[in-house]
This record gives structure tokens, sequence and C-alpha cells, in this order.
């Protein structure tokens, strides 16, 4: 009789769970379509797309420029350990160089983002939606997807590629800084095989997934906070499934699109 | 404005889902589309193929048309005949493959890649045919390279100790300076007396 009660629990979470599974990505489609609809229909708002690419793209370069300084070294100490033993210390620019420009900077850039920008959205549009500002706002015939979604979506959109390229040119040079004062290469010998190294097409490939991983960002913490329920509690649980669904979504799709570079434009 | 709790919300997720699943599907497929272009599968016979790997390039005169299918043993039938290599090679449609070509196994770099090397011959009249065979040069096993390496080194050894010990002509043109002396004492010779290189012994 237990036995028989959890497996008919089971089954009924298991339904429970794709239905949710499928409702989000339902949900998710939907506040796209809108959002897209409206970006690009009048009236536009241009300053508050600006406010929020002031607060998404400006506000996050310390920190992005940080993380990506940090990466740079690591990956150029990282690369050394091996690249020594091989005796080719100079492939560790053109290694630093791609991977950063093709995987990492694009991925930590979104990451970061995510983390930060991604949760204040969340948090803020859920803490409306817990007050009901977001319903007075529908009373007060102001659409909240074109008043709210659309300047977040668009200044993720085009913040993220422009704070990948930064993050790139910082990574680069932290790894510039360890490869020239530690591991005992020349300036510009590094520069020369950076610059061989590096294709435009490689630069094109990682702005290309940010721009969608902007949409990612905004759109799961938008719809996130949206859907909140259930007072401050909420807000908070919100908050950390827009934080994880973003990252899980952004990891996901930079495996899709690697793998579309690899295998369709290579 | 809450999202994602209507029944049609739950269908829009689904069709979402599945066209997702199929893109995926078709990118990662999509990868195997250069295999699909019309092409042939030979094979080639060795003795010994010095580590040709399943998925390595096949090249007719230089030109990367084709890779490795498969490796399969030909085991002996009788006693005399060793066991052979048999390497199926798919190539594509528009390489031709002379029945008179020479097929070996060659390296890229001195220590890199190895792959099939085909040098067409000249008989296009002969061309091979989907699943024939043909028996290729087989590679210089490393060790036969090192044994062949070691002889002449030991050879070349052998001279240069004779060299050093003075023997023969040439250790006695090194080390003996009788040469030398004569040569000197001769043009010493000369210059005192240059009109020796213009005088002639009367003949008798």
């Amino acid at each position: 009789m237990n036995n028989k009660n959890t497996l008919v629990d089971f089954f009924t979470r298991l339904g429970i769970n794709t239905n949710t599974f499928f409702a989000f990505l339902g949900g998710l489609s939907r506040l796209s379509t809108q959002t897209l609809y409206f970006a690009f229909t009048p009236p536009f708002k241009k300053e508050r797309v600006f406010e929020q690419a002031k607060k998404a793209g400006f506000d996050s370069l310390p920190i992005v420029s940080m993380v990506a300084l940090f990466i740079g070294f690591i990956f150029a100490l990282q690369t050394a350990y091996f690249m020594q033993r091989m005796g080719s210390e100079i492939y560790i620019a053109s290694l630093v160089a791609l991977s950063l420009v093709r995987e990492l900077g694009p991925v930590i850039t979104a990451l970061v983002v995510a983390g930060r920008v991604g949760a204040a959205i969340t948090a803020e549009l859920g803490s409306m939606q817990v007050t009901e500002q977001i319903d007075a706002l529908e009373t007060l015939a102001t659409n909240p997807i074109k008043y709210l979604v659309v300047p977040r979506f668009l200044a993720l959109t085009l913040m993220l590629p422009l704070l990948t390229l930064y993050a790139d040119a910082v990574g680069i040079f932290g790894s510039w800084a360890i490869c020239t004062q530690k591991l005992g290469i020349s300036s510009s010998l590094y520069i020369n095989v950076t610059r061989e190294a590096v294709k435009y097409k490689d630069v094109f490939t990682g702005l290309i997934k940010t721009v969608f991983f902007g949409m990612i960002i905004s759109l799961v913490s938008c719809y996130e906070g949206f859907n909140v329920e259930g007072g401050a509690e909420g807000v908070g649980r919100a908050t950390t499934r827009s934080v994880v669904l973003s990252f899980i979504m952004i990891i996901a799709a930079d495996c899709f699109f690697t793998a579309l570079f690899y295998f369709i434009f290579p | 404005m809450i999202f994602g709790k209507t029944k049609n919300e739950l269908k829009v997720g689904v069709f979402v889902f599945f066209g997702l699943v199929i893109l995926i599907v078709a990118i990662l497929s999509i990868g195997e589309v250069k295999t699909w272009t019309a092409g042939y599968e030979v094979n080639v016979v060795f003795n010994f193929v010095n580590g040709v790997k399943v998925g390595a390039p096949v090249r007719v005169a230089g030109v990367d048309v084709g890779e490795v299918k498969q490796i399969n043993f030909i085991a002996s039938q009788d006693i005399d005949t060793p066991t052979k290599v048999e390497v199926v090679c798919w190539v594509k449609r528009p390489a031709k493959i002379p029945v008179d070509s020479t097929i070996w196994v060659n390296t890229l770099g001195l220590l890199g890649e190895k792959y099939i090397e085909i040098m067409p011959g000249k008989d296009y009249a002969h061309i091979l045919e989907p699943r024939q065979s043909l028996v290729g040069v087989d590679p210089l096993p490393m060790h036969e390279v090192v044994r062949l390496a070691k002889a002449i080194a030991d050879n070349l050894n052998e001279s240069i100790t004779r060299i050093k010990n003075k023997e023969g002509t040439v250790g006695k043109l090194l080390y003996d300076d009788k040469v030398y002396q004569d040569l000197e004492a001769f043009m010493e010779d000369i210059r005192k007396n240059p009109w020796k290189l213009l005088y002639r012994a009367k003949e008798k």
C-alpha cells in the first residue's frame, strides 16, 4: 500500500514537473514574442533604454573587468604550466586570445551580468508584482511589457556584446601582463602572435552568442519577476530561480552556438 | 501579468521544446553531411600500416579526398602467406585512382599523423572500381630505419677510427706531414731556380 503510494507520488511529481517545464517554455515564448513585437513598434522610449543600458552596461564595467583580468592571469599561468613542458610558450598568447575571444569572454561576461543585472531585474519586477504596481500600470493603460521589459531587453541585448568586447580586451591584457612580466615573453612577440591568431571571424562568433545571452538574461529575469507569488519570500525564490535558470540556459545556448559554428559555419 | 499558467502556453511550450530538439539534432547531424557526398570505397592491402587510424586522411596526388573508414585483418589461409591488413578507404567520386597507382603510408611532419598517400599512375583506362583492392607499398618500420641508421653509423665510425689511427691514404694525408714538407721543399727550390720550370731535359 505504502509502496503504491510512493509510486503514484513519483509519477504525479514527474507529471507536474514536466507540465511546469513546458508551461515555462511556453510562457517564455509568449513573453519573447510580445517583447519583440513591442520593441519594434512605436512609440519608442529612448530614455528608459539608456537608463537601463547605464545600469546593465556601465555599472557592470568594474566587476566585468576585474573578473576578466583575473581570468586572463589564471589562464596564462595554467596554460604556461603545460606549454613550458612542451617548450612552446609562444603559443600561450594565441591559445589565451582564442579561448578568451571565442568562449570565455562571452560566457564569463554573460554569467557575471546574469548574476548582477538579471537578479536585480527579477527582484525589482518581483517586488513591483508583489505590491501590485504592475497591475496598477495596466489600469493606467500602460503596457507593462512595453514599459518594463522592452527597455531592459534592448539594453541587455545591446550592452552584453560591448561588455564582452571589453572583457576580451581586459583578459588579453591580463594574460599579456603575466606573460611579459613573469614568463619572460617579449611584449612585441606576444602582440604579434595574438594578432596572427585572432581573426575577425573569432571575434564575431563570440559577439553573436552574447546577443542571444543578453536576450536570455533579460527575458528569463523579467519572466521570473512577473511570475512572483507569495510576498517577500516569493521575490527571494524568484531571484534564485532566475539566476539559476539564466546560468543553465546560457551554458546550453553556448553549447548550441558552439556546435552551430563548428559544424555549419566553420 | 502572469506568464506560464494557461493551457495555450503549455501547448506552445511543448511545440517550442520539440522544435528546439529537432533543431539541435539537425545541427549535430549536419556535421556528417560531408560524408554523404558521393564517394566510393576502395581497399588497400598492406603487410604493415605503421599506426594508421580509422579517420586518417586519404590523399590523391597530395589532395585530401577522403578518409580511412575501416581497418580489417586478413587472416592468412596457409602457412606461407603472412597476415595482411586491409585498409578500407572512402574516396570522393571525382577522384579517380588508376590501377597502376602507388599507395603508401605517409607521415605528416616527422612524427605526425599517419595518412594514406596515393600517387596516381598513368593508366586512366583502368580505374579502380568501388570495393576493388590494390596492394600498397609497406612503410618502413621504425626499427628497420633505426637498424639501417645504425649500420651506416657503424661503417662511418670504422672509417673515422682508421683515419684517426693514421691508417690508409686519407689518414696519412691528414696526419703525416711528409707530403707537406715535400711540397714546401719543392716550392723553395722553384723560387730559387725558376728556370727549372722552363727547363726541358734533352731527349736522348
